[in-house]
């Protein structure tokens, strides 16, 4: 595929990123970006829309991080604002990362000590307190190879009969239940926070394969140099495992 | 007023010392006037310096000089020149109606929130140092820069002084007096690698402020025909070029007042641009080491250090179980790593490298990635600088023979 020639760069858009970057989730963003142009689109840029913004054009791929609980009604009511246009996106097929709390949000309904708070009902599942907080390594075995990254949640998603998990956990807990994570529609969700796509550069490829429309294969030092320091952390966590 | 206070003090007393940006970021919020009320209570007016590279030493410097002359001045710490982390500065020292006690300001803005800022500002002068590549990645592209610096010109009344051999500031035509500075032909010829700037004017200064001589720590600077011999807080060409900057801005703004003996000795006086981390002397070699805690600690500490470091040591240990935490934070600033190290090398490597930062090489073994950076000729630009967590902060002391 060639770099696009329309005007104006295309955008990986993080949602709410003063929200939702509490562990660099959002980074994801740059991730995708930043791996497109070492891919030869260099017209591909980050974009950010703030809470109550409303966005202007179509992303080519939307990354959704985590939050915090207390946060958690907040975000909530910034997607609803935005639902119209998400919705409207996944229909088209363009990739969401959701991770974490974002992806919690993007479910049926929250199960909180408090109470049940609606989710978006774009993932047909249910977020549901786990026996004990889940922190540690977290690695799962899914299409795109071992996946590693970290874990730092109390709550597991419980995916409707049928629906597809990113992988099985073969370290840590994920969502619970030998699963992690939900592959619905052009939605990749996952309980790895922070950069778990620069970690796994696979899976990133992965998305911006779908956002872009086209094997995307990285060029040059500096991905190279990024993919062999994500090499050396997976192959050091799966020893260890 | 007193909400800005409140949250300071709380911000204070959660966390000390990390305070910063937090009471402005609420203040802006329920009085988004604050800031240019403020700004435009200074009875001898404003002055914001900006540009890429060296925004800080010649806040500094210009201070400095105003201050020997007798000038009462507001400044900000350049952690704080982000709109938030100025209107705590600004909360700090106004009074309960709004006033800051100073006869002028002096306030270094980052040029994309000086852009944003423009509107709300009038500045008696403009300062402006240099578009440089090294921070392009950040905005794109020079022009995008030069256009945010173009709007904070704009914010001028009495002059505009900027670095008259950077092509993207010449080219600017704000409606108040441009007032250049510069280097010489031979000073210029001198620098191996030029100045940096994104695009270079192809005529030198005849006349004006301009440095005609360097050497180490020593400039010669010439000012209304005079040269001046002036002592940089450190070697290299880039704070020469600030401090006749500095000056060419003082004399603006001073005046017949302006005294040139005056302006040097305020420049002798200053103590080096390195006082934010600690410097030691190791293996004969100037060090300073960067500790950082947390993303704002590492944020605010990367937002310190000079642009354009040439050796800088980046090192994570296994102290900090998750690195995700420090994704948030950018790190472009610090341009290029010569070497990457500790446990945690690879995470922190992977950071750097998606933010934009060069990494040369990464090299878990501390004591040997210690060994080879302490090896390294000294540095063209600034010193040697260690940025690292606190494990391996004490691993560093341990080799290095250095107590606590």
């Amino acid at each position: 595929m060639t770099p696009s020639t329309t005007s104006g760069p295309r955008g990986v858009l993080a949602l709410f990123p003063e929200l939702t970057d509490v562990n660099g989730d959002a980074q994801n963003a740059l991730v995708l970006a930043r791996r497109a142009g070492w891919a030869g689109h260099l017209d591909v840029a980050v974009e950010r829309l703030a809470a109550g913004e409303a966005p202007t054009s179509t992303p080519i791929a939307v990354v959704l991080g985590s939050t915090t609980d207390p946060v958690l009604p907040r975000l909530l009511e910034a997607l609803r604002e935005v639902q119209d246009d998400l919705e409207g996106w996944i229909e088209d097929g363009v990739p969401v990362l959701a991770v974490g709390t974002g992806l919690e949000a993007l479910s049926r309904g929250i199960v909180l000590p408090e109470g049940r708070l609606d989710g978006l009902g774009l993932v047909p599942a249910v977020a549901e307190p786990l026996p004990s907080r889940a922190a540690g390594d977290l690695v799962v075995r899914a299409a795109e190879g071992d996946l590693v990254g970290y874990e730092n949640h109390s709550r597991g998603l419980v995916l409707d009969a049928g629906v597809e998990a990113l992988g099985a956990v073969w370290r840590g807990i994920g969502d619970g239940r030998g699963a992690d994570g939900v592959r619905h529609g052009s939605i990749v969700g996952t309980r790895m926070h922070g950069p778990v796509l620069a970690k796994n550069p696979a899976l990133a490829d992965a998305i911006l394969a779908g956002a872009l429309g086209g094997t995307v294969s990285v060029r040059g030092e500096t991905a190279a140099a990024a993919d062999a320091a994500a090499a050396r952390i997976r192959t050091a966590l799966l020893a260890s495992a | 007023m007193l909400l800005g206070r409140g949250v300071r003090l709380a911000a204070r007393l959660r966390k000390a010392g990390g305070g910063s940006a937090v009471p402005g970021l609420v203040v802006n919020r329920v009085a988004p006037g604050f800031l240019g009320d403020v700004l435009s209570s200074f009875p001898e007016g404003l002055v914001v310096v900006s540009g890429s590279a060296g925004k800080s030493t010649t806040t500094k410097m210009l201070v400095a000089i105003l201050a020997a002359h007798g000038k009462r001045v507001f400044t900000n710490p350049s952690t704080a020149n982000i709109t938030q982390g100025l209107t705590s500065a600004l909360l700090e020292r106004a009074s309960i109606t709004g006033r800051i006690d100073a006869d002028l300001a002096v306030l270094e803005m980052d040029e994309g929130h000086g852009a944003r800022l423009a509107e709300r500002f009038r500045a008696r002068l403009v300062l402006l140092t240099n578009v440089m590549t090294d921070q392009i990645d950040r905005f794109h592209d020079a022009q995008q820069v030069q256009a945010m610096l173009a709007r904070i010109a704009a914010r001028a009344s009495d002059a505009v002084v900027l670095n008259g051999d950077d092509a993207l500031l010449t080219a600017l035509a704000p409606k108040a007096a441009v007032v250049p500075f510069g280097v010489s032909v031979d000073v210029l010829a001198a620098a191996p690698r030029g100045l940096g700037y994104a695009a270079t004017a192809p005529e030198r200064l005849e006349t004006g402020t301009r440095v005609v001589d360097v050497r180490g720590r020593q400039a010669r600077i010439e000012v209304r025909g005079e040269a001046l011999a002036v002592r940089l807080p450190a070697k290299g060409v880039h704070y020469a070029v600030d401090a006749a900057g500095a000056l060419a801005a003082a004399e603006q703004l001073l005046g017949t007042a302006f005294d040139a003996r005056t302006a040097v000795a305020a420049l002798d006086a200053m103590s080096p641009v390195f006082g934010r981390g600690e410097v030691v002397t190791v293996r004969g070699r100037q060090v300073e080491f960067v500790l950082v805690q947390n993303t704002a600690s590492l944020q605010l500490n990367v937002d310190e250090l000079d642009e354009g470091l040439d050796q800088v040591l980046v090192a994570m240990g296994s102290d900090v179980r998750d690195p995700s935490y420090f994704w948030p934070a950018d790190t472009a600033r610090i341009g290029r790593a010569r070497i990457v190290s500790g446990s945690k090398a690879d995470e922190v490597a992977l950071q750097l490298l998606y933010q934009g930062v060069a990494v040369d090489r990464i090299e878990p073994d501390l004591g040997r990635a210690l060994d080879d950076f302490l090896a390294l000729p000294e540095p063209d630009r600034g010193i040697k600088t260690i940025v690292f967590t606190a494990d391996s902060m004490r691993r560093t002391r341990s080799h290095l023979g250095l107590a606590g």
